[in-house]
């Protein structure tokens, strides 16, 4: 297990790379003159613009940009926005946030997703069943943006439950109902999915024989289906923390949370490389750490799966 | 302050995060204020939204609204500007001149900045050479180009930091001398880029530009990037501007959706920006408490000078003539903008000093399909266009509301002059902006302009003038130059306006830029707040703004 896990983080190292020279490349090559859009369109004199370019590198080729940047990278320093901040401070400041709301998207999909979906496929066909299937479906087909802004304005700004937009602080409590929004759409598969995986463990010979011996109703669901059911189950939960961390910038811009989508989305748009590199390759360590869980998770829940 | 990324208004490149503080809003934890009941709450501590600052705040580095509007509440130049754009004496006890080319200033005494130190004529000398010189790279280093000696401390790899133009005579006064008469010269100096600066800030401007010490009447108590930036009274500000509430808290909105759904539930006091998807409903939302007024920007679309068949003379601008005279201006501010534009009769905008709206052929400006199909048919006459030619307008899509009126012109164009127009999208501002100062433009774009001080000359020679910073479609006429030249050697301002506005004459006929409409600030206000009026560039004056 541990030369396994070693390995797996041993190979996060050409990921990153790979992923870093990719979206460095891809952002040099988008078209646009960030130092442009800096002046506004308003008249810039040529020192100003040579001594900016010079400072960001934009007047070198793109291996030496790309070259400086890892040899900085070596040093931990991520670089500097064109706002003159360290680009660690900025990650600093929105991962944590979008953190907080990945996790509580993922508890609230993962809780409330495998309660339904067990209870639906547990009574398939029944009333609770197609009630679930018929909501989820309406859920997977409204757009996010919908969601978030009726739901923002029904609770928000009709009821008063909670203020319209978060805080500076962006607590956890005020990220509840963000992280519905954000979760919501996913919530839908994990159910389906729940659902689908239980309907074909119900009928396993192994569940038949755990109730033949005459075990509890409620131990044969939990241990030996419940159990059973998860593998695809964690196998999305684990893909999907990557995608609601770098993918709520709908939801972030909804409710103002100060988080890694809207940092990413207003990089990209500026063109400002150091930032989206960096966003980009936390990204991909996130998704690859994540993956790492859901294979070790594997082996915690079906016991035929061994690492050497 | 600079091109409007989006239509409307103040929309920034960038829109930032976040928000809310626990101090926002509806809890204004004083008590009463004493005294009367009318003046209002004058311990309140507003909540305005706004972007996160692009640069740090350095006066000379601000060319944006987000760290402009901070920027003029913790700094006091020689003068400011009132709501209606005119300009009254802030530091400055006398700037006077007698040739518009010389002048002596002399600022009051005992002023200070919040950290104590005085604020001397070197505050101002200091300042502005730092702000010119090219070592320093400052985006608003332009804005000093009129002072004698910008040359030298300008130029790449320039050693020399002073411009031979600014001399301190003693404590209190100072003289500047230009490379040639400018008249409205005074009327910049309200400018951010022209605020004194203390003499701890250039020792370490880069720390300076996050915990800047002013001599506005707040101080910046507090600048959480992306969140929010918190102004307390300056105490010791003795102007014109006096606070009449208890600070300011400015919060970062990503979105001016998420800024308005505050507003209506309270959050938040005064939203300087209603978004499109609110403007059909704003007004019956917030009844009183909304106002729609208009500033000095306005919209225009470009026609470079460099295309085929646009080329300045005759051919050219009896196209531009026809394309002007097909776009019906006000069905799209209708359709579009639910009203919340004004016709342009000019190149300026309304709430400038001199400002006219009958100027010789300005019937250029004004809808009328019949002669607009004339003039293209005449152009046609002197060299003929393809009638399968295509005719683009650029426009960027990352500003809100940019698609929507370049298609409507679009499609008015095609109507009424029956040529294969189309609008053509760049994916984003810096896109755009590339190809434009590139020269690589295939057809016409969206331009615009917000005045950065109240002046007609600010329209006029940045945009137009020969070779000037922001000529985007390479216009060039003797003749209006002289006019300008003219303009800035008149003795008064007013005497000038009237010579610019003779200059806008010509631009009528060659039409460098189409006018499209003015400018318009669409904004509210939240129940807790009262007097807040909005000034001539748009902005809240937030020191004016009392609670309830």
């Amino acid at each position: 297990m541990l030369s396994f896990t070693l390995k797996r983080i041993a190979q996060l190292i050409p990921v990153f790379i790979g992923a870093t020279l990719l979206v460095y490349f891809l952002v040099f090559a988008t078209p646009g003159d960030p130092i442009a859009a800096l002046s506004g369109g308003k008249p810039m004199t040529p020192a100003t613009e040579a001594a900016l370019r010079a400072q960001y590198n934009l007047d070198q080729p793109f291996w030496i940009q790309y070259g400086l940047y890892l040899k900085n990278l070596v040093t931990f320093d991520l670089g500097m926005s064109f706002s003159g901040q360290p680009v660690a401070d900025l990650l600093g400041r929105a991962f944590p946030v979008t953190a907080r709301l990945a996790i509580l998207a993922l508890l609230i999909e993962g809780v409330f997703g495998i309660i339904f979906g067990v209870i639906a496929g547990m009574r398939k066909g029944k009333f609770f069943d197609s009630t679930i299937l018929v909501a989820s479906l309406i859920v997977i087909a409204v757009p996010t943006f919908v969601l978030g802004f009726v739901l923002q304005f029904v609770i928000g700004v009709k009821l008063e439950w909670a203020k319209p937009t978060v805080s500076g602080a962006a607590t956890w409590s005020e990220l509840i109902l963000p992280a519905m929004v954000l979760g919501l759409v996913s919530l839908a598969y994990v159910i389906r999915l729940t659902r689908t995986s239980v309907i074909e463990n119900k009928s396993a010979d192994y569940v038949r024989t755990a109730t033949a011996k005459g075990l509890s109703r409620n131990r044969v669901v939990r241990v030996h289906v419940l159990r059973n059911s998860l593998i695809p189950v964690v196998t999305f939960l684990g893909a999907d923390l990557g995608s609601l961390m770098g993918g709520a910038i709908v939801t972030e811009g909804i409710f103002n949370v100060p988080g890694v989508g809207n940092l990413l989305y207003r990089a990209i748009l500026k063109g400002e490389t150091p930032t989206v590199v960096a966003v980009v390759g936390v990204l991909v360590i996130v998704f690859v750490l994540a993956n790492l869980i859901v294979d070790m998770l594997y082996a915690l829940l079906d016991p035929r799966i061994r690492y050497a | 302050m600079r091109f409007s990324h989006a239509s409307k208004a103040v929309a920034l490149s960038a829109a930032l995060a976040l928000t809310l503080s626990a101090c926002g809003g509806g809890s204004s934890e004083t008590p009463e204020g004493s005294g009367d009941a009318q003046a209002g709450d004058t311990s309140y501590i507003v909540s305005a939204n706004t972007t996160e600052p692009q640069n740090g705040l350095l006066p000379a580095n601000t060319n944006e609204v987000g760290g402009g509007r901070v920027m003029d509440l913790i700094f006091t130049g020689l003068v400011s500007y009132t709501a209606d754009g005119k300009t009254q004496n802030e530091l400055a006890e006398s700037i006077e001149t007698t040739d518009s080319q010389n002048y002596t200033i002399k600022i009051k005494s005992g002023q200070t900045f919040s950290d104590g130190s005085p604020v001397t004529a070197a505050s101002f000398v200091d300042a502005w050479n730092f702000g010119a010189a090219a070592k320093n790279a400052q985006l608003n280093a332009y804005f000093f180009e009129s002072i004698k000696g910008y040359d030298k401390v300008s130029a790449e790899k320039a050693t020399e930091d002073k411009m031979e133009g600014l001399k301190v005579v003693d404590d209190t006064t100072f003289t500047v001398e230009l490379s040639q008469p400018e008249s409205d010269f005074p009327l910049r100096l309200g400018y951010t880029a022209f605020m004194p600066l203390p003499e701890a800030a250039f020792e370490d401007p880069k720390a300076f530009g996050e915990k800047p010490v002013g001599n506005g009447p707040y101080t910046l108590a507090e600048w959480n990037h992306d969140v929010n930036l918190k102004l307390d009274v300056n105490e010791s500000y003795d102007g014109p501007r006096k606070a009449q509430n208890g600070g300011i808290d400015f919060k970062v909105y990503q979105s001016t959706d998420s800024a308005y759904q505050d507003l209506i539930s309270g959050n938040l006091d005064v939203l300087d920006q209603v978004p499109p998807s609110q403007l059909a409903s704003y007004q019956s939302d917030l009844g009183d408490r909304s106002v729609n007024s208009p500033y000095a920007g306005n919209a225009t679309i470009t026609i470079p000078g460099y295309l085929d068949h646009f080329k300045q003379g005759e051919e050219g601008n009896l196209r531009r003539a026809a394309i002007s005279q097909a776009i019906d201006r006000q069905l799209i501010i209708d359709k579009v903008y639910q009203g919340g534009k004004v016709i342009a009769k000019d190149f300026t905008a309304p709430v400038i000093d001199g400002y006219s709206d009958s100027i010789p052929g300005s019937e250029v400006l004004t809808f009328n399909a019949e002669a607009a199909k004339k003039a293209w048919a005449d152009a046609d006459a002197i060299s003929k266009w393809d009638a399968d030619a295509e005719l683009s307008i650029g426009y960027n899509v990352d500003g809100a509301g940019n698609k929507e009126y370049v298609e409507a012109v679009v499609n008015q164009l095609k109507n009424n002059l029956g040529i294969n127009a189309v609008a053509k999208p760049y994916s984003s501002f810096k896109e755009l902006r590339e190809q434009v100062t590139e020269r690589k433009m295939t057809g016409g774009f969206r331009t615009g302009w917000q005045a950065d001080y109240p002046s007609l000359y600010n329209f006029l020679g940045a945009l137009y003038g020969t070779g000037a910073g922001s000529n985007d479609g390479d216009y060039s006429n003797k003749e209006f130059d002289a006019k300008l030249k003219e303009g800035l050697a008149a003795t008064d301002p007013a005497a000038g306006a009237e010579i610019f506005n003779q200059a806008q004459e010509i631009l009528m006929k060659d039409l460098p830029a189409i006018p499209l409409w003015y400018q318009a600030v669409q904004g509210g206000w939240s129940e807790n707040v009262s007097n807040v009026e909005f000034g001539w560039n748009g902005v809240p004056l937030y020191n004016e703004i009392t609670g309830k």
